[in-house]
């Protein structure tokens, strides 16, 4: 009785998480090619970042993988709402938003935590 | 001093390795002398690492950078409680506060049953040795504190948001938390090995598996309190991998503290505990590995790390073993009596079991996702907030419900019409509780309805239990109302322990439906005078002020804040810039109102200048109504767990008298 209930409740996350759970893809800026709607996206940021996250126009700036391939990949963000804590060019974050092919609406960002869990050293 | 820091390191390696050889020869042939000096050896092992962490701590005090670790972490502005609280804000650090807990709680809980599981300790030494050498391995092959460097003229200073008084507690004890957990797998391992699986490990094990439970709930609730306060987003949690690694297996061990009452009590669920406490063992070790892998886009870890296949490894050998263990010793496990009824006691264990792996499972479904989809499809797909919300209702409501029926039942069996009668008060007190909720507009969201009416359908429950049992005690004869009260709990602090933490759960239930369902949020751009309203609130911002600190410059917009025109005060909120970190950080203003339980909560978002002086802010602004009784919640929650901590005298007796050596069932 107890296997069959875990094995249903593992049945229902699996569909839960293939057919309804809005599971959202997670890429690097030089994969996004050939996506489009709500993707997460995990980055370097680079320089320069411009505007204001609370103008019309938004916080711009574009992302580049994290591990240093495709380093002429440079997908643009724009994101309007609260900057997190950290966020500058040079850390590392994480976006959600909007891709249309060119560039990504972001609705979130977050900022990784930079020396809680040493990263490796570049 | 690093030399003496790594031999210190390397001597525990050794000593934790001998008591893993020296502690299985001794066990299979046995020879007592060998288990003597096996368990020897792990005490050793803890005074070595002890060694090892002094070593280090003293690096800190002192500032020697030509530690790398030490620089890396700190750095000589760094204020003084910190400058010892970043022991443990990089990896290597967090790896030897890991081996210590580990050893110290080790010798303790071998020390402590020395007497009480005779047959089952000599098996427990090795298993306790082995995880000891795993972490031992890691700090002397793959990440040494002790590392030197030419010392730098300063250090890189400590990420701002871990210099925060929760941060001096919240790792510490969620440590605690994992690697207690160690303890009941440890001694529930050496009971499979030993052939003696009756209740007498669990037993030995109670009180150390409920204080490894205890410190994991505390350290989760701190770390959210952490998050909301130092974060600066107006959440507390959001179902990050690292937040879920602490929190599958303290569901986990939640479900394992209540079905190990039905094997004490009907000797039942043999099979199922025997799994649970491996799977909360391995899901400690797992959520590590998923935080300090990189695998796994988190908040806390981005970065490859060269740790997180060793941690794989350990985890596929851990649970290999478990497997192979249980299977082994399946014909000793198989319980002995049935489950008699759907509606019993034991039953309700059960459903509440089945609900809280289900839930464990789908976190640990949740985490592992990108993984597999990655492995399956070729591409990372992260399951969100939606998602674990989704379950949370799903599993939560359900669990809110029974743990109101649950101490209702009998055990055995329990017809429907006395089951109706015994729960006939709590479900009037829900549903008038659901009514005036409705009446006062609490209808705008049925998840949030149903919490509070289970809420206080459970809250009933445990107010009835404690009224019946009191009052039944003042009709034995005791000489005050009060005196049959404390002379209850005093008599039965597991089971009252048990319902005061019940309580506990559900005050976290109500301020986590009240302040998610609840909540509201606005953000505005503000000039000097510019006010804002917000749920009977009125926010006047006055000016930016600027602070000098020893390690970090202040910025500060000062508002005035009224509620119904009366004064409320002035809240300080904005940002600090930290020197040597080269990071800002938000500082949020709060006003709690204890009353309500609820908190105005001021993030000071953007600062505008012009001509170097401030001249408008964007903050934003939350209300989030009965926030304060989550961590209300964490007292109460502490209050129980000590509560059925506390010795009994008489309990021992009865645990002595159990735990008298009898017949091995079978012997390996």
């Amino acid at each position: 009785m107890i296997a069959l209930s875990v094995a249903a409740a593992l049945a229902v996350f699996l569909l839960y998480t293939s057919f309804a759970g809005g599971a959202t893809p997670s890429l690097k800026p030089s994969q996004l090619a050939g996506h489009r709607g709500t993707v997460s996206v995990s980055g370097y940021v680079l320089a320069p970042v411009a505007g204001d996250p609370h103008s019309s126009r938004g916080l711009r700036f574009h992302l580049r993988d994290i591990d240093g391939k495709h380093m002429d990949v440079r997908v643009p963000v724009v994101f309007h709402g609260s900057e997190p804590d950290l966020f500058r060019a040079g850390r590392h974050v994480y976006v959600v938003g909007k891709y249309n092919g060119s560039s990504v609406t972001a609705t979130s960002i977050t900022t990784k935590c930079p020396s809680k869990y040493s990263p490796a050293k570049s | 001093m690093q030399d003496l820091g790594r031999a210190a390191l390397v001597l525990a390696f050794g000593l934790a390795l001998y008591s893993v050889g020296g502690g299985s020869l001794g066990a299979y042939t046995r020879r007592r002398r060998l288990v003597a000096s096996a368990r020897n050896a792990l005490y050793a092992a803890f005074g070595a690492s002890a060694v090892a962490a002094i070593v280090l701590l003293n690096a800190f005090r002192t500032r020697d950078f030509s530690f790398a670790y030490v620089a890396e972490h700190s750095s000589k502005e760094l204020p003084f409680p910190y400058v010892y609280t970043a022991f443990w804000g990089g990896q290597a650090g967090s790896l030897l506060l890991w081996l210590l807990v580990l050893t110290g709680l080790a010798s303790a809980a071998v020390a402590f049953n020395r007497r009480l599981t005779t047959e089952v300790l000599p098996w427990t030494v090795p298993v306790l040795g082995a995880v000891a050498s795993f972490f031992a391995l890691l700090l002397v092959f793959v990440v040494s504190p002790f590392a030197t460097q030419v010392a730098p003229a300063d250090g890189a200073g400590l990420n701002p948001s871990l210099q925060n008084p929760y941060m001096m507690i919240h790792p510490p004890l969620l440590y605690l938390g994992y690697v207690g957990l160690t303890i009941p797998f440890a001694f529930a391992a050496g009971a499979l090995l030993s052939g003696r699986f009756d209740e007498r490990w669990i037993v030995a094990t109670r009180r150390w598996t409920i204080l490894a439970w205890t410190a994991l709930g505390i350290g989760i609730l701190l770390g959210a309190k952490w998050a909301y306060e130092e974060v600066g987003w107006g959440g507390y949690y959001a179902w990050d991998p690292v937040e879920n690694a602490a929190l599958m297996p303290w569901l986990a061990a939640t479900a394992f503290l209540h079905s190990v009452m039905v094997q004490e009590k009907k000797n039942m669920l043999r099979v199922w505990n025997a799994t649970l406490v491996a799977g909360a063992f391995c899901l400690s070790i797992f959520g590590t590995f998923l935080t300090r892998s990189g695998l796994i886009n988190s908040i806390h870890s981005f970065a490859q790390s060269p740790i997180g296949a060793w941690f794989l490894g350990f985890i596929a050998l851990a649970a290999t073993f478990s497997t192979a263990l249980i299977l082994w010793r399946l014909p000793l496990l198989r319980a002995r009596t049935r489950l008699e009824s759907l509606a019993s006691r034991e039953a309700a264990f059960l459903y509440n079991n089945l609900l809280l792996v289900a839930f464990t499972l789908t976190v640990l479904w949740g985490v592992a996702f990108p993984l597999l989809s990655e492995a399956v499809r070729g591409e990372a797909v992260t399951v969100g907030p939606p998602y674990y919300n989704f379950f949370l209702k799903v599993f939560g409501l359900p669990l809110l419900l029974l743990m109101g029926i649950g101490p209702l039942v009998a055990w055995r069996r329990t017809s429907l019409r006395a089951l109706g009668e015994t729960v006939l008060w709590p479900a009037v007190a829900a549903l008038a509780v659901g009514a005036i909720l409705i009446a006062l507009g609490a209808g705008s969201s049925t998840p949030g309805l149903l919490a509070y009416t289970f809420s206080a359908f459970a809250l009933a429950a445990i107010v009835l239990e404690f009224a019946r049992g009191t009052r039944a005690r003042k009709a034995l004869g005791a000489p005050s109302w009060w005196s049959a009260f404390s002379g209850l709990v005093a008599r039965n602090r597991r089971r009252y322990g048990g319902y005061v933490v019940h309580a506990a759960v559900v005050l976290l239930a109500i301020g986590v439906a009240g302040s998610s369902a609840y909540g509201a949020t606005k953000i505005q751009r503000f000039r000097p005078g510019d006010t804002m309203k917000i749920r009977g609130y009125t926010l006047t911002y006055l000016n930016s002020v600027e602070r000098h600190a020893a390690n970090h410059d202040e910025l500060r917009a000062r508002v005035a804040v009224t509620e119904n025109g009366k004064p409320l005060g002035t809240l300080m909120a904005g940002k600090n810039a930290y020197f040597a970190e080269d990071q800002t950080s938000n500082e949020v203003a709060i006003k709690h109102d204890w009353l309500r339980a609820q908190d105005l909560f001021v993030i000071g978002d953007e600062f505008k200048f012009r001509k170097k002086a401030v001249s408008a802010v964007y903050l934003k602004v939350l209300v989030k109504p009965l926030v304060n009784l989550i961590w209300l919640a964490g007292f109460v929650f502490l209050l129980g767990s000590v509560i059925t901590l506390w010795p009994d005298a008489r309990e021992q007796r009865r645990l002595a008298a159990r735990t008298e050596p009898g017949p091995v069932v079978v012997t390996p």
